[in-house]
């Protein structure tokens, strides 16, 4: 470097990019690495490691103390063939079944809500905004509380209240014990628990469609309603795929209602991936089986989560 | 950048209702009186308990919606017990720290250098965090449940917080990565000339104006890490160590709903925290929500 060093790079607006010396920069790189070795150490340890053992874990018979042997697809057959077949298969069915509906119900009813709080803006648009997020932030554990509190037999508020109002039909209903029930129990506290996050997400999505296309949809004669539909349901499709994607993928996840209120019970009629995963390992201790589990769980939101990538990079950020 | 909009709030002609008409609209009142019932119904849950709080088991299974006929906290002591969520809290609040000091950090520098220094290898190294953010920590509870035996991080606070952060960092590296990269660069070139080394002008200069950012990441990382039941269902045994989450949950298993005032007192205290947090910071995380859904 000669002259006055450092002025011809730095008229270029990528500063950072454009000091291309002879001598190579150790400094910068050596900042480089330190800067993303925080970040790289925590995943290496806690991620990376940890899903290269799942994959090898799954094709072991081993119980996480004590002797482990290889068995190669072994716990894979027993799942979906074998001893555990019953267990998993209603796990793997009541995920698809839960994404399936909160698809059709809870994305559509999101829309409404969201379309409307938009559509209909009056004073209190911003509070009733805050109230639909506020069932979204309760931990999970405490949503599981009150939904025992509303679905309890005999003393549960539904019970109480059909008992006041003499509805002896609506009492005799066990919501939680019967197992044609309670899966829906549990969708529906689910849905109270999560709706808020559609919500609040469509609604910004639908903020941001301009005011000329609302004027020209008002020109041409539309209704509120045909706006909605024919409008902002199509400019809102990426957003509403998204959330489609993001719906299923906590369906995989879902563990910590369900385990508390049912734990997958009665038998398995509300279990899930994750809760099989979770009573495999912890409570029978099927190191192998749970991981395989795992392997399962990972590869589906994988895949889910390729796709929710690619919409979100194909400008479907935002309509 | 669709967060960067959010964050700083920046909006431009957006579209904020259909044309009021004159007059009476039969239709908005129709559409205002159903969303009222929606979030009654949200609200119902986290409301109806106080109904039976003050009453006795007889006074609430002959009378469950009248008034009560005094006002008695034996209920409100008896669960106080019960849950222990004090004891909770204090742990909670450390595996909330721990979870902010270890993920805060990490991301903002990662997020920094990807938006800052792009080249060919940091870029190989965001997709391998980015891929990261697609990972569900409950595939990988069995090897870090051994891990953390391994570690000696079993039963201990360290064992929640730090796969906590691991698992958070990816997400929060691609929002301060955005973040970075919507900064004006002149304000770095200028403490660059003024001789500024690397550390300084991201300490100096960027990380201020990344403020923003900040806040939100260390709010909504407090606030999954609150909200944790499954790992430290998974790595905590010793009751000493156990969070709000974990004393909630043994309560629900432990007392059953036959008791029904007192469950009831149980969820008003279990519930309240989180709800005061809520109420003071409903804003902020509003907008940390939707900047997290709508990151560019």
């Amino acid at each position: 470097m000669s002259g006055s060093p450092d002025a011809a790079p730095l008229a270029q607006a990528n500063w950072h990019e454009v000091p291309r010396k002879k001598k190579y920069d150790y400094g910068r790189l050596i900042f480089q690495l330190l800067f993303l070795l925080p970040a790289v150490a925590f995943l290496l340890v806690f991620m990376f490691y940890p899903i290269e053992e799942t994959f090898r874990t799954s094709l072991m018979q081993t119980s996480g103390v004590g002797e482990s042997t290889y068995i190669g697809l072994e716990n894979y057959r027993a799942l979906i063939f074998g001893v555990h077949s019953e267990e998993f298969r209603a796990g793997f069915v009541h995920v698809l079944i839960w994404a399936f509906w909160s698809i059709v119900i809870q994305i559509p009813l999101a829309f409404f809500i969201a379309f409307s709080l938009v559509a209909y803006k009056s004073r209190f648009t911003g509070v009733l905004r805050v109230v639909y997020y506020m069932s979204s932030i309760i931990p999970s554990t405490i949503v599981a509380m009150l939904g025992r509190f509303v679905f309890a037999p005999k003393f549960g508020v539904i019970a109480t209240l059909s008992k006041t109002l003499g509805w002896t039909w609506l009492a005799r209903i066990d919501f939680l014990g019967d197992p044609g029930n309670v899966f829906w129990s549990l969708f529906a506290i689910a849905t109270w628990a999560y709706i808020g996050f559609g919500i609040v997400y469509l609604m910004a999505n639908i903020e941001q469609i301009s005011a000329e296309i609302r004027e020209a949809a008002e020109l041409d004669g539309a209704n509120r309603f045909q706006y909605a539909v024919y409008v902002v349901a199509p400019m809102v499709s990426y957003p509403i795929r998204i959330l489609a994607i993001i719906n299923t993928v906590g369906c995989l996840k879902l563990f910590d209602i369900v385990y508390l209120m049912t734990q997958g019970g009665p038998r398995y009629s509300s279990t899930t991936l994750a809760v099989v995963l979770y009573r495999q390992g912890f409570v029978n201790w099927h190191y192998g089986l749970a991981a395989a589990i795992g392997v399962v769980i990972f590869l589906m939101s994988l895949f889910l989560s390729v796709a929710q990538f690619s919409l979100q990079r194909r400008g479907g950020d935002i309509a | 950048m669709r967060s960067i909009d959010l964050i700083t709030a920046e909006q431009t002609k957006r579209w904020t209702g259909w044309r009021r008409r004159r007059g009476f609209d039969p239709s908005a009142l129709l559409i205002l009186v159903i969303l009222i019932v929606l979030a009654l119904i949200i609200i119902l849950p986290l409301f109806l308990p106080w109904f039976f709080v003050f009453k006795t088991r007889l006074e609430f299974a002959r009378y469950p919606w009248a008034l009560p006929k005094q006002i008695m906290w034996t209920n409100f002591k008896e669960a106080w017990t019960a849950v222990k969520i004090d004891q909770g809290f204090i742990n909670t609040v450390q595996v909330c720290i721990g979870a902010i000091v270890c993920t805060v950090p990490s991301a903002a520098m990662a997020g920094y250098i990807f938006a800052r220094y792009r080249n060919r290898w940091t870029e190989v190294m965001f997709y391998v965090i980015l891929t990261g953010y697609f990972v569900p920590v409950q595939m990988v509870l069995i090897p870090l449940h051994k891990l953390n035996g391994q570690l000696g991080l079993l039963d201990t606070l360290p064992g929640v917080f730090l796969p906590i952060a691991a698992f958070g960092i990816p997400f929060w590296t691609i929002i301060y990565r955005s973040f970075f990269r919507s900064l004006p660069s002149e304000l770095a070139e200028a403490a660059r000339i003024d001789g500024a080394g690397h550390l300084g002008v991201f300490l100096r200069v960027m990380l201020p104006l990344a403020t923003p950012a900040t806040v939100l990441a260390t709010l909504l990382v407090f606030i999954g890490a609150w909200s944790d039941y499954l790992l430290t269902l998974i790595m905590i045994n010793n009751q000493k160590l156990f969070t709000m989450q974990m004393r909630v949950a043994q309560f629900i298993n432990a007392y059953g709903t036959d008791n029904m005032p007192r469950y009831a007192a149980a969820a008003v205290i279990a519930a309240a925290p989180t709800l005061l947090l809520y109420i003071i910071g409903n804003r902020w995380i509003l907008r940390g929500t939707l900047a997290g859904a709508l990151k560019g």
